[in-house]
């Protein structure tokens, strides 16, 4: 069987179409509240009481979707791309952690269930949203250390603050499966993450400077998941950073500031190339205006 | 009737000017009518908003993302253009046609109510023939009303009917939050 599956080769059906990390990128548009107006919601954070609340949290649901199909397919990758240690390659990896990928594999191909059936209940399509790749991108690394920086410890990570947001919408607007499913896969999550930050400091523990370049990647993961200022502490961010939950799986409380700091930059960074554009879009208009 | 759609270009989506209107037309042909139509997209934003001043002509504001596919970001969907359109249209002529004259305005509706008053828009916009996920329109309904068999029921009312004045739409919605509040006290 092929080893290093390569994004562009995922199989999919005629449902599905991807979003590349260009074409996320390239879209200036932003939801940030750069204006006076006064109607707009001072929050941009999901929850109920957002006029459009529904169909974000239906877009969300289906992100969450697509997000643990690659996470599947990554663990699945993990469990066979590297050699074992008994083969004596330099990117061996112990059968031990070989097992742990299966068991999230499993994980992830139970979440892809219930993500199915949540999506059904909120009214969605399967593929009725584009489907970013970009978390399986992450896992195409060749170091698997780099591999559980970038998926069990970024993106993972990421996938915590995004339920305990959804477990929270849930909560408030007294939906009961929604709540309940979220609590279930956030624990999971939980346990991901661990078992990322556990592996990778075993595999690390006599080398620093493989260590330091796994953390500089999932510090890239970090920031490319923030893009946009998706996820932050500030509520112009619809997920929030799900501080207590972080601990739980091991983030200490600098590597918890530290993603903090990379999501606030992130936001700030949309902020002002929003405005930019926008300011240049309303010269450009009030030009032919006058004209 | 005329259509005007502003702006003719887009900068920040690839979005086709003409096909807009040409969309709007036959949105108001299939609605009855016959007023002269003016679309405002703010490019700016992927929100979905859309806002009908009335007036002559009417004046629509759209988001972007009201008119956009969701499986292609930054391109064009009629549907979603069609759908968007009909619901602030119908509500439309729902208050000119009486029945309505004590309905809040739109800037004024809560969102139970917009979630009520779409439930019955959504529900006749299916049978005049566009394709309507019913199970969507539920979820915003519950999101709004409560997720029990008695919303359900509510929901159910709402979508089926087609000549309900703002008195009843009001009333069910009223209803289907009641139970919630006596189911948490």
């Amino acid at each position: 069987m092929r080893k290093f599956f390569p994004v562009d080769d995922l199989a999919r059906d005629e449902r599905f179409r991807t979003l590349t990390v260009a074409d996320r990128i390239g879209d200036p548009r932003s939801t940030l509240n750069l204006n006076s107006d006064q109607s707009r919601r001072s929050s941009n954070r999901l929850a109920p009481s957002r006029k459009d609340a529904t169909d974000a949290a239906r877009s969300l649901m289906h992100g969450i979707f697509v997000g643990e199909i690659q996470a599947l397919e990554g663990a699945g990758r993990t469990c066979w791309d590297f050699p074992d240690v008994n083969e004596g390659a330099d990117d061996a990896i112990p059968f031990a952690l070989k097992l742990d990928m299966a068991r999230q594999a499993w994980d992830e191909a139970r979440h892809v269930e219930i993500s199915v059936k949540l999506s059904g209940w909120m009214g969605t399509e399967i593929g009725q949203f584009a489907e970013n790749t970009v978390l399986f991108e992450a896992a195409c690394s060749h170091d698997p250390v780099l591999r559980l920086a970038g998926v069990n410890r970024a993106l993972e990570g990421l996938a915590i603050d995004v339920f305990t947001t959804m477990k929270e919408f849930g909560n408030l607007a007294g939906d009961p499966f929604l709540e309940f499913c979220e609590d279930w896969m956030l624990a999971d999550e939980v346990t991901h993450v661990k078992m990322g930050s556990d592996w990778l400091r075993r595999l690390t523990e006599t080398d620093p400077e493989r260590r330091k370049k796994a953390l500089e990647f999932q510090n890239v993961v970090d920031k490319l998941f923030s893009f946009g200022g998706t996820r932050s502490d500030s509520d112009e961010s619809p997920i929030g950073l799900a501080r207590r939950f972080r601990e739980l799986a091991g983030f200490s409380d600098d590597e918890i500031e530290t993603i903090a700091e990379v999501s606030r930059q992130a936001l700030d960074e949309r902020r002002t190339e929003a405005s930019t554009l926008r300011r240049a879009a309303a010269a450009e208009s009030f030009t032919k205006t006058t004209a | 009737m005329t259509v005007t759609v502003s702006p003719t270009e887009f900068k920040f989506v690839f979005f086709d000017a003409a096909r807009i209107a040409a969309v709007a037309e036959e949105v108001m042909g299939l609605l009855g009518l016959t007023d002269d139509l003016v679309i405002e997209v703010d490019e700016t934003t992927p929100v979905s908003r859309v806002i009908l001043t009335e007036g002559s002509p009417l004046h629509i504001k759209a988001e972007s993302g009201a008119f956009e596919d969701q499986r292609r970001p930054r391109h064009q969907s009629d549907a979603t253009a069609q759908l968007a359109l009909c619901r602030v249209l119908l509500r439309l002529k729902d208050r000119r046609e009486g029945g309505f004259a004590e309905a809040p305005a739109e800037g004024e509706l809560t969102l139970p109510q917009v979630a009520a008053w779409d439930s019955y828009v959504l529900g006749r916009l299916g049978r005049l023939g566009l394709p309507v996920h019913e199970q969507r329109w539920r979820y915003n309904f519950r999101n709004r009303h409560g997720f029990n068999d008695g919303a359900d029921a509510s929901f159910d009312q709402l979508f089926g009917s087609d000549h309900l004045s703002w008195g009843a739409v009001s009333a069910i919605s009223e209803q289907a939050r009641a139970a919630v509040t006596d189911a948490k006290a």
